[in-house]
């Protein structure tokens, strides 16, 4: 059993490390990424304005929003890559290359996202002029809402993989399942710059238990769901 | 390769009967809903909107939780009626969480001021909503069968999380929309007797409606297989 768990940790991590090999070497999709969550943030600062921007949830939601399309962009960029050059055919053939596939091509999304959330993090908390009270919990949330993101966006871009409308399909079926998670992380981050500690925990919880439940439901399910 | 076959099951035997049922019961529950239940206290007559929003919110959940049921048994058994229960739940289940918030946004505006505010109930219900519209429309982008079974499959385990989710909601949030009244942790229901009845009898009517949709629905999804079946032959 732990043999195989061993295994199957070692498969996931071949494939996130390939992926990020791939994008150290051509970053198009960590560029892509990041343009879009820097360009968005701007935008929604301008539509929503200079004093709501500035207030803890408003600011944390724009956050969170851009990251969200960020990693749905991510996703979709990085599984395309896969079938330009039917990359994904090797690794359906491998055994346990399905479960490998998600595994690792969701520690490679968290990856990115965290480098984006890092990137995007800091621009919102100049560009916002925020005030940062409690920096480890707001590390501690965004670094789960980074990983509570990517298992339901790749599980829902490899199941649109094949269809010629996945660039529609993605966000559609992917936003709706993804209100909780959004939630969760946007209360979190404003609870953690504006002080309260409890709450920020309690939302960081939160997003540990769906960033679980979902790895879960999509190891459980990927196999069936690649085709 | 699959095999599509429309095995005469009881539940097809049973529809007519379950079609007279339903009318009966939900005639009943429309007497006691508008003439023998009382008014509510605070509320006065428009609480009698509960008789039809509280049984279609049900409706809703047990939709979806077939719709999951189905498509475990797809994946499982790869039988082609899971699918067509699936689907036939699915429609339903968006028919009635669309009614859902049609009927909640009419109660809402004269106890609430609103037709629709922001309220982690009404949020996450509609959010349940889009789901399984984009569940009924990944489906409809798909033209092999198995594939596309198997695609809404997934989707149906996956989506289920929401249920709990959108019911759960009022107590993780701070929430405008009232607590449960009948299934409520640490007490029995907190209703008057004539009322509780009456919202009994409404969620039995609903559940027979739902029975006799599914099994109409199914069947024409099993004709449908089976015609697609003779396309391919």
């Amino acid at each position: 059993m732990i043999v195989a768990v061993r295994r199957s940790l070692r498969r996931a991590l071949l494939v996130a490390g390939r992926d990020l090999t791939v994008e150290r070497r051509q970053p198009d999709g960590l560029v892509a990424a990041l343009t879009f969550t820097v360009t968005l943030i701007f935008v929604e600062s301008l539509a929503v304005g200079p004093v709501e921007a500035r207030r803890p949830v408003i600011a944390a939601a724009l956050f969170w929003i851009a990251l969200l399309f960020a990693a749905i962009l991510g996703a979709t960029r990085s599984l395309e890559r896969e079938l330009e050059d039917d990359a994904l055919d090797g690794i359906l053939l491998l055994a346990g290359g399905r479960d490998a596939l998600f595994a690792g091509k969701t520690l490679a999304l968290a990856a990115t996202l965290g480098i984006v959330a890092l990137a995007g993090g800091s621009l919102a908390l100049v560009l916002f002029d925020l005030t940062v009270a409690l920096p480890f919990h707001l590390v501690l949330g965004v670094a789960l809402g980074v990983i509570a993101l990517p298992p339901v966006v790749v599980l829902d871009t490899l199941l649109a993989l094949r269809l010629r409308a996945r660039a529609l399909l993605v966000p559609i079926l992917a936003l709706p399942v993804l209100v909780p998670q959004l939630v969760a992380a946007t209360q979190g981050t404003a609870a953690a710059l504006s002080g309260d500690a409890a709450a920020s925990l309690g939302w960081s919880g939160m997003l540990l238990a769906f960033a679980i439940a979902y790895t879960g439901i999509g190891l459980t399910i990927v196999p069936a769901a690649i085709e | 390769m699959t095999t599509t076959t429309t095995r005469p099951v009881l539940t097809l035997r049973l529809r007519p009967w379950l079609g007279s049922m339903t009318l009966a019961i939900s005639a009943v529950a429309l007497v006691m809903a508008l003439v023998w239940a009382p008014p509510d206290a605070v509320q006065g007559e428009v609480a009698r909107v509960m008789y039809v929003h509280v049984p279609s919110a049900w409706l809703a959940y047990l939709a979806f939780v077939v719709v999951f049921i189905a498509s475990v048994a797809w994946l499982w058994t790869r039988a082609p009626w899971t699918d067509a229960v699936a689907v036939a739940s699915a429609e339903i289940g968006v028919l009635f969480t669309g009614l859902t918030l049609v009927q909640g946004s009419i109660w809402a505006k004269p106890t609430w001021g609103v037709w629709w505010t922001w309220e982690p109930r009404l949020l996450t219900t509609a959010a349940m909503f889009v789901m399984y519209v984009g569940y009924l429309l990944a489906r409809g982008l798909s033209t092999d069968f198995e594939r596309r079974a198997t695609r809404a499959a997934v989707l149906g385990v996956v989506f289920v999380v929401d249920v709990p989710i959108v019911h759960l909601s009022v107590l993780w949030l701070n929430s405008l929309h009232q607590l449960p009244t009948v299934l409520r942790a640490g007490g029995g229901p907190s209703l008057d007797d004539r009322m509780l009845a009456t919202l009994l009898v409404s969620v039995v009517a609903g559940t027979l409606i739902y029975a006799w949709l599914l099994s109409e629905r199914t069947a024409l999804e099993l004709a449908r297989q089976a015609r697609i079946l003779r396309e391919r032959l």
